[in-house]
This record gives structure tokens, C-alpha cells and sequence, in this order.
């Protein structure tokens, strides 16, 4: 889970989100080798956030739907504990009055 | 830029038994007495208060007992009594939520959405800065999820 704690794979993973890309396209644009952007990519697929297929003798990469849609339904929990706790001080404060 | 993954924005709503102008309060100059920092922040039981600063630029911040304050957001919007929006970087890729406040009955309803799930490219330098990110994010969710 700790996968993207790490500056550089952020940034691969940035890259990822406008489209599927090779991972040479990837390197392209990054201060960092080709190989270890692979080590990257290898990393952020094991955590679910990243698929790989075959396009003819490339490999694209793309941003998994599944491990963003994770962390949007993270946040549906989030604010609906949030607003309860919003709710239950906002009626609370100041009833004596 | 070819496909863009869109994702669905989250929307939340709770109705409060308090008026638009108290409801508005509660929820940005108090922010520090209900948000429930144990489990949604950085510092967790460390941390003493949330600030969220009434004006568009303004911080959304938590503050630690130990008087370190780790960043959540910036305003985007603020226009007392009905709306407010502000940058969430808590998500790494800064997402956006906005909240609005509308009268209903002898109440207020309370319309939280939080969108830019899909947000890309530009934010990569900024991003970098924020040392929350989806890090997290994720062990959060996993933690919940567990």
C-alpha cells in the first residue's frame, strides 16, 4: 500500500492517467531509466493501480479502473462518517439556548 | 491524450437541524470540534485542531499538539452562507470537494461532492510536495477495507 509513496512512481503513475502508454513513452519524459520505470510499473501493478497488456510486441499500461474506483469508494465512507459527525456536532452546539 | 478514465464524483448529503448561516459555521469555523481526526487525518491522536481559513486561497489544515500543521487543501471558493470549495490534496493528485448549504424545511441540507478522481498530468510538480498523498489514502482504505 505504499505504493505510491515514492515521488517517482507517483509520476509514472501520473502518466498513465490519460491514457495506456509503453513504458518507453513513460521514460521518455522522466529523469529516470527505462529499466527502472519497468521496476516502477511493476510495483504499482502488484498494488493494483496499473494493468499491463500485450499490443502486438509492445506491453501497454494503463491505470486500473477497479484500484481508482477503490479509492473513490474510500472516500464515500469518509465523508459519510464525516457529515455524521458534522450533523451530530451541528445539533448538539448550542440546543440549551 | 487519448482515453480519459472518467470516474463518478462522490456525493454525500446530510440534512441538519440548524439554520443555513449555522450549519455554514459548524461546518468551517468549527471544523476543529467534529471532524473526527482520529481515523480522518494525518497525525491522528496527535492532533489538536483543523483549521480551515475563511478565504479563497486560504488553508485547510491540521494542527498537532506539538504545534506541527500538515496541510489538506486550499479554498477555492468561499461565499458564506451557501458554498465552499477547496482543493483535497490528501489525495496526492489534488482532487476538488465542494460543499453547498441550502434551507430545507426548518433545516439546512448539506451537499458534499468531491470530484477530479480522473485529474491528470499538470499537478505531477505540485504533487510531489505533498507528503500525505495517496500513500494514506490507500492504507486508510485498506484499513477499512481490512
Amino acid at each position: 500500500m505504499a505504493a505510491l509513496a515514492d515521488p517517482t512512481r507517483r509520476a509514472v503513475f501520473e502518466r498513465l492517467r490519460g491514457g495506456p502508454r509503453p513504458v518507453g513513452e513513460i521514460a521518455r519524459d522522466l529523469p529516470v531509466s527505462r529499466p527502472a520505470v519497468s521496476q516502477h510499473l511493476r510495483v504499482l501493478k502488484d498494488a493494483g493501480l496499473v494493468t499491463e497488456r500485450r499490443d502486438g510486441t509492445r506491453r501497454l499500461y494503463r491505470v486500473d479502473p477497479n484500484g481508482v474506483a477503490a479509492i473513490r469508494d474510500y472516500f464515500d465512507e469518509f465523508w459519510n462518517e464525516a457529515l455524521a459527525a458534522f450533523k451530530a456536532a451541528a445539533e448538539s452546539e448550542g440546543r440549551e439556548t | 491524450m487519448t482515453t480519459q478514465t472518467s470516474i463518478e464524483p462522490v456525493h454525500r448529503s446530510v440534512t441538519v437541524d440548524r439554520s443555513v448561516e449555522d450549519a455554514f459555521r459548524v461546518f468551517t469555523e468549527e471544523l476543529g470540534n467534529w471532524w473526527p481526526v482520529e481515523t480522518h487525518s494525518i497525525a491522528k491522536d496527535a492532533v489538536e485542531t483543523v483549521v480551515m481559513e475563511g478565504q479563497v486561497g486560504g488553508r485547510l489544515y491540521e494542527r498537532t499538539t506539538g504545534g506541527e500543521e500538515h496541510g489538506w487543501g486550499r479554498m477555492l471558493v468561499w461565499e458564506p452562507p451557501r458554498r465552499v470549495a477547496f482543493e483535497w490534496h490528501i489525495t496526492g493528485v489534488p482532487t476538488e470537494v465542494e460543499v453547498r448549504f441550502t434551507p430545507a424545511g426548518q433545516g439546512t441540507r448539506v451537499d458534499l461532492e468531491h470530484r477530479g478522481f480522473e485529474r491528470v498530468e499538470n499537478g505531477a510538480e505540485r504533487r510531489d510536495s505533498y507528503s500525505s498523498g495517496w500513500v494514506t489514502v490507500l492504507g486508510r482504505y485498506a484499513a477499512a477495507a481490512a
